[in-house]
């Protein structure tokens, strides 16, 4: 913009005087920017902080976990695995830790008085001992089945398990009914993000299941640890291994995918609210050009003066240039502070760690100035086409 | 008291001396209507000259011709003996931001700056820096008695301070030639004899003033006194030593 002798400081202090002549409707025309950009920066730092808290709990639990099911047979009930499949899983190189839970016919009652329909949905199942390990999962309140409990009526229970059997909290001595049985319960565990079903599980041991509940002993699903570079090549084996005879049987997944679907989820989410902020933009930009409009129709006097007082076409345009520029930059600080105190309010309550992203940010302010490049253009334009002598004559 | 034709051969012959010169200028505004009907005037360094006449006789036509801030339709408007018709937006702006300064019958003053911040505006558009301007400011308010008012906004002055802070912004750039439009046309009389003995006063530097009124009492008030009636000029009177 060729602005006659004028500095870029005189520029931009013209600007800010002409705004300043008017707080209230400057205040109010870059609201809308503000809010704008508040919404951007908030939705962007929210996501970001919850993407932080998913990625660092996917690298806490691990992605190197592979499950091993049987496939439905015809009949649509999930078949057990071969009694082998531990041992010859265990024999794979690369794998770390294999673990395992059996379905049980059982239901768990909180005492022998409840009609044997309501089950809640609770699965009974057994347990190998080392399943925390391999699921990467920790107690909640007591202890998980060891190598003494596994042989008694001892019974863990999942997260959802214990809330729906009213165990607000374990006291020791409490006892859950299993099959006409009382069950000494052990603890209670915190919720498994890589195995849900547990949550809604009570564990016994395998020799228990075997002896009390007539259990074979075989595995409705394994959980497999692997070194993390040889995940997938593991999991390209485990089939064959599992049931040589029929692999197809054999399901093969890995449960992180499922947190890493979670992450993708949120990004959708995000583009519906991004796309409401762009609205809030959009009209905030409006805003902007109509209040810029109707500021050049009342100044004619004062555009007709500073053309008397030297200014050229150049700083004319420049002076309303820099008067949008400024109520949009000013909407765009405002609206990236209050961003970045919605996303702060958030990452507070949800206990996740605060991240604003630095694209945000300097986005969310060049967005604003270009808006207001946009907006300020046209009325700056008719303001310096503005003949000296018509803005002297209106009164 | 001489009258003296304004004819063309007249002004080529003081053209040497003259800082304003206006030759053949007809202006037509879109009508068409025809306001000015081919003026011949030729202004002397350091003259003060009236241009008198009724309203709606063109008086601020030609102020504006004068000014550069707008172009006749035919003839010429010759400043330090430059046509100003040959020159680019920005050129005529430098002639106004140096040897132009304004005064006007609305003041024109910013509302929201103070009278100080008013003043220095007068040197805005010419690269001087804001603490000069402010200071030179601070001094030409000084000088038309106001020095005691700089930080007052325009609304808490009366009409005669105001008046006398916009002649301070129009001497800020020491122009050559000062054009004031109906300058006491808003103000009481005494404030109106104030601001004019303000205007007499600037002569003493060589500054040449053009006052444009429709008040015969004003227009005595200068050295020479042109009276224009529909765009015509009917006489040119000036009276020896002011
Ligand atoms: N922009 C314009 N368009 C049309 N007519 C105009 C314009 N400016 C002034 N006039 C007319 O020209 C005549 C002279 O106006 P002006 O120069 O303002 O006279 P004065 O200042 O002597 O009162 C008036 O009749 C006025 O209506
Ligand atoms: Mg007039």
């Amino acid at each position: 913009m060729a602005s006659g002798r004028l500095s870029l400081t005189d520029t931009v202090r013209v600007g800010a005087s002409g705004l300043l002549a008017r707080p209230l409707r400057s205040v109010l025309s870059a609201l809308g920017i503000a809010i704008g950009i508040a919404a951007v920066v908030s939705v962007l730092g929210i996501s970001a902080s919850s993407q932080a808290a998913l990625i660092a709990q996917l690298d806490r639990l691990g992605t190197n976990l592979l499950q091993v099911q049987a496939g439905q047979t015809f009949g649509g009930t999930s078949s057990s695995l071969p009694l082998t499949a531990e041992p010859m899983i265990g024999r794979i190189g690369p794998v770390q830790t294999v673990s395992s839970v059996a379905s049980l016919t059982a239901n768990a009652f909180r005492n022998s008085y409840i009609p044997a329909g309501q089950t809640n949905g609770i699965q009974v199942k057994a347990a190998r001992i080392n399943l925390l390990d391999a699921l990467a999962g920790s107690m909640a309140e007591g202890s998980f089945l060891t190598a003494a409990t596994e042989n008694y009526p001892v019974v863990v229970l999942g997260a959802t398990t214990a809330q729906r059997l009213g165990f607000d909290h374990w006291i020791s001595g409490s006892m859950v009914d299993i099959g006409g049985t009382q069950y000494a319960v052990a603890g209670i565990m915190q919720p498994m993000p890589l195995a849900p079903d547990i949550d809604r599980s009570a564990l016994i041991g395998y020799p228990q299941a075997q002896n009390a509940l007539g259990a074979d002993g075989s595995a409705t699903t394994v959980y497999v640890r692997t070194t993390p570079e040889q995940v997938d090549a593991v999991g390209s084996v485990l089939a064959n291994t599992v049931n040589p005879a029929n692999p197809n049987e054999v399901q093969v997944s890995q449960p992180s995918d499922a947190l890493e679907a979670r992450i993708a989820t949120n990004d959708a989410f995000n583009s519906l609210f991004l796309g409401l902020g762009a609205v809030a933009l959009l009209v905030g930009g409006v805003g902007i050009a109509n209040v810029m409009v109707i500021s050049v129709l009342e100044r004619r006097s004062e555009i007709g003066l500073r053309r008397a007082l030297g200014a050229t076409r150049g700083n004319i345009r420049s002076q309303f240039l820099s008067e949008a520029l400024l109520l949009a930059g000013a909407g765009g600080i405002a609206g990236v502070v209050l961003g970045m105190l919605i996303t702060f309010g958030y990452s507070a309550t949800r206990g996740t760690d605060l991240v604003v992203p630095l694209s945000a940010v300097a986005g969310g302010i060049a967005i604003a100035l270009a808006l207001g490049a946009i907006a300020g253009l046209y009325p700056a334009i008719r303001a310096a086409r503005l003949a000296p002598t018509d803005a002297l004559r209106s009164v | 008291m001489s009258t003296v034709a304004s004819e063309p051969a007249a002004a080529t012959a003081s053209a040497d001396r003259s800082v304003m010169e206006l030759r053949d200028v007809r202006k037509t505004y879109p009508g068409p209507v025809e306001v000015l009907h081919g003026i011949n005037l030729s202004i002397v360094v350091g003259e003060r000259l009236a241009i008198v006449g009724p309203s709606g006789s063109g008086k601020s036509t030609m102020l504006h011709l004068m000014g550069t801030l707008d172009q006749p339709t035919t003839g010429q408007v010759l400043i330090d003996g430059v046509d100003v018709s040959s020159l680019s937006d920005r050129e005529l702006s430098r002639f106004r931001a140096r040897t132009l300064g304004f005064v006007f019958q609305q003041f024109y003053l910013l509302d929201g700056v103070s009278a100080v911040d008013n003043v220095a505006n007068g040197l805005l558009y010419s690269g001087v820096s804001l603490a000069k301007r402010r200071a030179l400011a601070a001094a030409g308010l000084e000088r038309v008695g106001l020095g005691h008012r700089l930080h007052q906004p325009p609304a808490k002055l009366s009409g005669g301070e105001r008046q006398r802070v916009a002649i301070a912004r129009a001497l800020l750039a020491r122009p050559a030639i000062v054009l004031a439009d109906e300058p006491t046309g808003s103000l009481d009389t005494q404030s109106g004899a104030d601001v004019l003995a303000l205007l007499r006063e600037l002569n003493s530097d060589g500054t040449t003033v053009i006052v444009i009124t429709h008040d015969p009492q004003v227009a005595a008030a200068m050295d020479r006194q042109v009276v224009i009636r529909d765009g015509v000029i009917v006489s040119d009177t000036t009276v020896g030593g002011g």
